[in-house]
């Protein structure tokens, strides 16, 4: 019997080494995703051994009429799939989930029909908690447990997902560190006196915590890489210190049509290779108040060109970007005014913030330029098509298509003005 | 037939040479000489505090060349309340972009005029070229300054090659301040011409030397960067810049009084140094200050424990950007002076144009708070 064993588990290693794991369902194999590390600090993102280039979209296709709760994985109207294929015309190959819905068999029959229909795979998040009521205490080890606890089974879950690229934890929770954002505090924050030191004090404190999830999801999934979402490059020169298990900084950027010295920047802060997990321009000019296509369509094409410039090949920049996901695929017309169910059927122009970099529409009374319910490069109709409304394309769609079919012909071009 | 292509010949010939300039046009005079047929825009853009200043364009003290020049008169009184005035060579009178009426000044590679001081030591703030916004805005803005006047005639030049003067309805101006001049001043102009030198090259960005001030004295010549950007809450910030109530060093500081008003509504408040003054990204006027590793000041607060969240250099966003941001805070201030450092190590301060900000709110200064900045340079 023991003979038998053995040559049982002789013959699954051999398997095992002649053929990668496959997924059960598709038949797909799992991706081995890498970073490989060249000289000067200069990054490349390895899918099964081959580089590849984060041509990416936020996605969360809230329809008209619904809000943040709305479980777009268990809809049996699959916008996925439409959207699918718009965006594998465009040339978009990765998606990025804010965080996995409640029904793992929904979630990844999403993923799978994203990789499996149009080759798109998907870069998966989690809040780690930021949203949660109440504050999320990340120097409180029950919450710590519970948070990490979650993540792990989300990456135990679908970490065989043939569609996974990588996992990324959190999402602007560094904006909680000043208490502006969420405020949370301990007992040994609270007894320091100097505000500077609270703020690096809980910037320990939660990189820390991100560092530990990551080295367990290294341990559990050898396969993906682990990704910190962080607001700007705030207090990254702290997650240096104390998160080395952060394969990935990827970072939300809102600077208009630069990304300014965010790529030379980062090597000094935090030697990771950087990905824009969220940028982009929303399409309504809130100074001459009408839809303002053509400005998205060029702050998008120039937010491009740099992380082109700045992507390993490209000898000229940094080399240490791996590619960027706009935000965000269509518009969300609940944004505005998220309590009042009412508006969440109409196409509110109404603005709660404004960036001076954003600067064709800062001359708007009381400077709020930055209209959250028009950042999609695609407009939803209220028409229905299919059940699902219909789908507008932006310029900025052609653009971008245009523009990844030959960007290296854009970025000579500019070179030579 | 023939008679309609001469009619259209003579009205193309006429708009042609009233509004664009041959690009062989060698000189283009602004002011030569009182009533010279060869001047061109109209002293009409008075700004600022007007009742300040008198302004004679026939004075016959000993003009620079011909027979007349400008002689200007400033009370620094501050009448408007402004503590600066400036005046705008216009075409035509008066328009600050509402008509059309840009001379296409395509050619043209700089700007030369002469000055003189009274008595010498007086300080321009600056002389521009362009810069008129509104419905026809100009298609440059080209600014130089501050400087210095000597009690005799000199030239001065602005380079403007490189730049696009399609269209420019604002020839020239000056602008001087009351902090600079606090007791007035006497200043004679004459020979403003633009000149289409071909040896003339478009400047590159210079590096500044180091250290470089933002703010040392009241109206100190090393000064750079103008206290212009108001944020927030606005109207509940006052801004001395010739406070003489102890200060760190020289004969005055910055004293800023921030009140509990709430007048917006914003529940804070920021102040940004700025280059030209009120640029929030709009105009090129990014300065290389690559040289600089740290930027110091020196703070204190009237009281004590006077929060401030953040000082910051760069970090605006515009059309032009500045290339990199870096600051400090919370500060919590103490009573005595004390210095401050922002390290700008690593940082790309290749292109700054908000040169300094202070920022703070009124949830962690509920009574609102008064302090003081002194010395902040770039080193």
């Amino acid at each position: 019997m023991k003979r038998i064993s053995a040559i049982l588990a002789g013959g699954l290693l051999i398997f095992c080494i002649l053929f990668p794991v496959c997924h059960a369902a598709t038949g797909l194999k799992v991706t081995k995703v890498t970073i490989k590390k060249l000289k000067d600090s200069r990054y490349q993102l390895l899918v099964n051994n081959k580089p590849y280039i984060i041509k990416g979209v936020c996605y969360n296709p809230v329809p008209i009429g619904e809000s943040h709760d709305y479980d777009f994985w268990s809809d049996p109207l699959q916008p996925w799939i439409i959207d699918g294929k718009l965006m594998k015309d465009m040339g978009i190959n990765t998606v990025r989930f804010y965080q996995v819905g409640e029904n793992p068999e929904a979630v990844k029959k999403v993923i799978g029909d994203l990789y499996s229909l149009y080759g798109i795979r998907t870069m998966m998040g989690h809040w780690l908690g930021f949203w949660n009521y109440p504050a999320p205490f990340y120097g409180d080890a029950d919450f710590r447990e519970n948070v990490k606890k979650s993540v792990l089974d989300m990456v135990r879950e679908y970490k065989d997902e043939p569609g996974i690229l990588f996992w990324v934890l959190g999402n602007e929770n560094n904006y909680s560190f000043s208490g502006k954002l969420n405020p949370w505090s301990s007992a040994e924050i609270d007894a320091i006196e100097d505000p500077v030191a609270q703020i690096s004090e809980r910037a320990r404190v939660y990189y820390s915590f991100v560092n530990e999830i990551a080295e367990e999801i290294h341990k559990i999934d050898p396969n993906h890489p682990v990704a910190m979402g962080n607001g700007e490059m705030i207090t990254l020169d702290i997650a240096r210190e104390v998160a080395p298990a952060v394969d990935i900084v990827t970072c939300l950027i809102y600077r208009g049509r630069s990304f300014g010295n965010i790529f030379k920047g980062l090597k000094n802060m935090f030697d990771r290779p950087l990905m824009l997990l969220e940028f982009g321009c929303d399409a309504y000019n809130a100074y001459t108040k009408q839809e303002d296509q053509d400005v998205q369509a060029k702050f998008l094409e120039d937010q491009w060109v740099q992380i082109y410039k700045n992507l390993a090949v490209n000898k000229t920049g940094e080399g240490n970007c791996l590619g960027g996901a706009i935000f965000e695929w269509t518009d969300e017309w609940w944004k505005n005014k998220e309590h009042d169910p009412d508006s969440w059927s109409v196409h509110d122009t109404g603005s709660n913030w404004s960036n001076g970099a954003y600067y064709f529409d800062i001359k708007v009374e009381g400077n709020k330029n930055m209209n959250e319910e028009w950042f999609g490069i695609v407009a939803l109709s209220p028409e229905l098509e299919n059940g699902l409304n219909k789908r507008i394309l932006r310029k900025s769609y052609f653009t971008l298509k245009e523009f990844w079919k030959k960007p290296y012909d854009k970025i000579k071009k500019d070179k030579k003005k | 037939m023939r008679k309609i292509i001469r009619l259209f010949l003579v009205i193309g010939l006429a708009i042609f040479s009233s509004s664009a300039l041959a690009a062989d046009t060698k000189v283009f005079n602004v002011y030569t000489d009182a009533n010279s047929p060869d001047n061109h825009y109209i002293a009409s853009g008075y700004m600022g505090d007007y009742a300040d200043v008198s302004m004679d364009n026939k004075s016959m003290s000993n003009p620079n060349s011909g027979s007349t020049c400008i002689k200007v008169v400033y009370s620094a009184k501050k009448t408007q309340g402004q503590g600066w005035v400036g005046i705008y060579w216009q075409n035509p009178p008066n328009n600050w972009g509402s008509k059309k009426g840009g001379f296409d000044l395509t050619g043209m590679t700089k700007l030369s005029f002469w000055m003189k001081g009274e008595k010498g030591g007086e300080i321009i703030d600056k002389v521009v070229v362009g810069g008129i916004k509104g419905l026809y805005p100009d298609s440059s803005e080209i600014a130089f300054g501050p400087f210095k006047l000597t009690d005799s005639w000199k030239e001065y030049t602005v380079n403007l090659a490189g730049k696009d003067l399609s269209y420019i309805s604002g020839g020239f101006s000056w602008i001087i301040n009351s902090d600079s001049n606090p007791q007035g001043s006497i200043f004679y102009i004459d020979d403003v011409k633009f000149i289409a030198d071909t040896t003339v090259k478009p400047e590159t960005k210079k590096q500044e030397e180091m250290p470089f001030y933002v703010y040392s004295d009241r109206g100190a010549m090393q000064n750079h960067f103008i206290a212009s950007g108001y944020m927030g809450d606005t109207s509940d910030i006052k801004t001395d810049l010739g406070s003489v109530e102890n200060p760190y060093s020289g004969s005055t500081c910055i004293k800023i009084e921030y009140n509990n008003n709430i007048s917006y509504g914003a529940r804070w408040a920021g102040v940004y140094w700025q280059n030209p003054a009120n640029n929030w990204g709009g105009i090129d006027g990014g300065l290389d200050l690559s040289k600089a590793t740290k930027i110091t000041f020196w703070a204190r607060g009237e009281k004590g424990n006077e929060r401030i969240e953040e000082f910051k250099v760069g970090g605006i966003l515009g059309e032009y950007s500045d290339s990199d941001s870096a600051g400090i805070g919370p500060v919590i201030l103490t009573k005595e002076w004390k210095q401050y450092t922002i390290d700008l190590t690593g940082k790309d301060v290749s292109y700054i144009l908000g040169g300094f900000c202070w920022s703070t709110n009124i949830d962690v200064n509920p009574d609102g708070i008064v302090f003081y900045l002194d010395e902040i340079k770039y080193e």
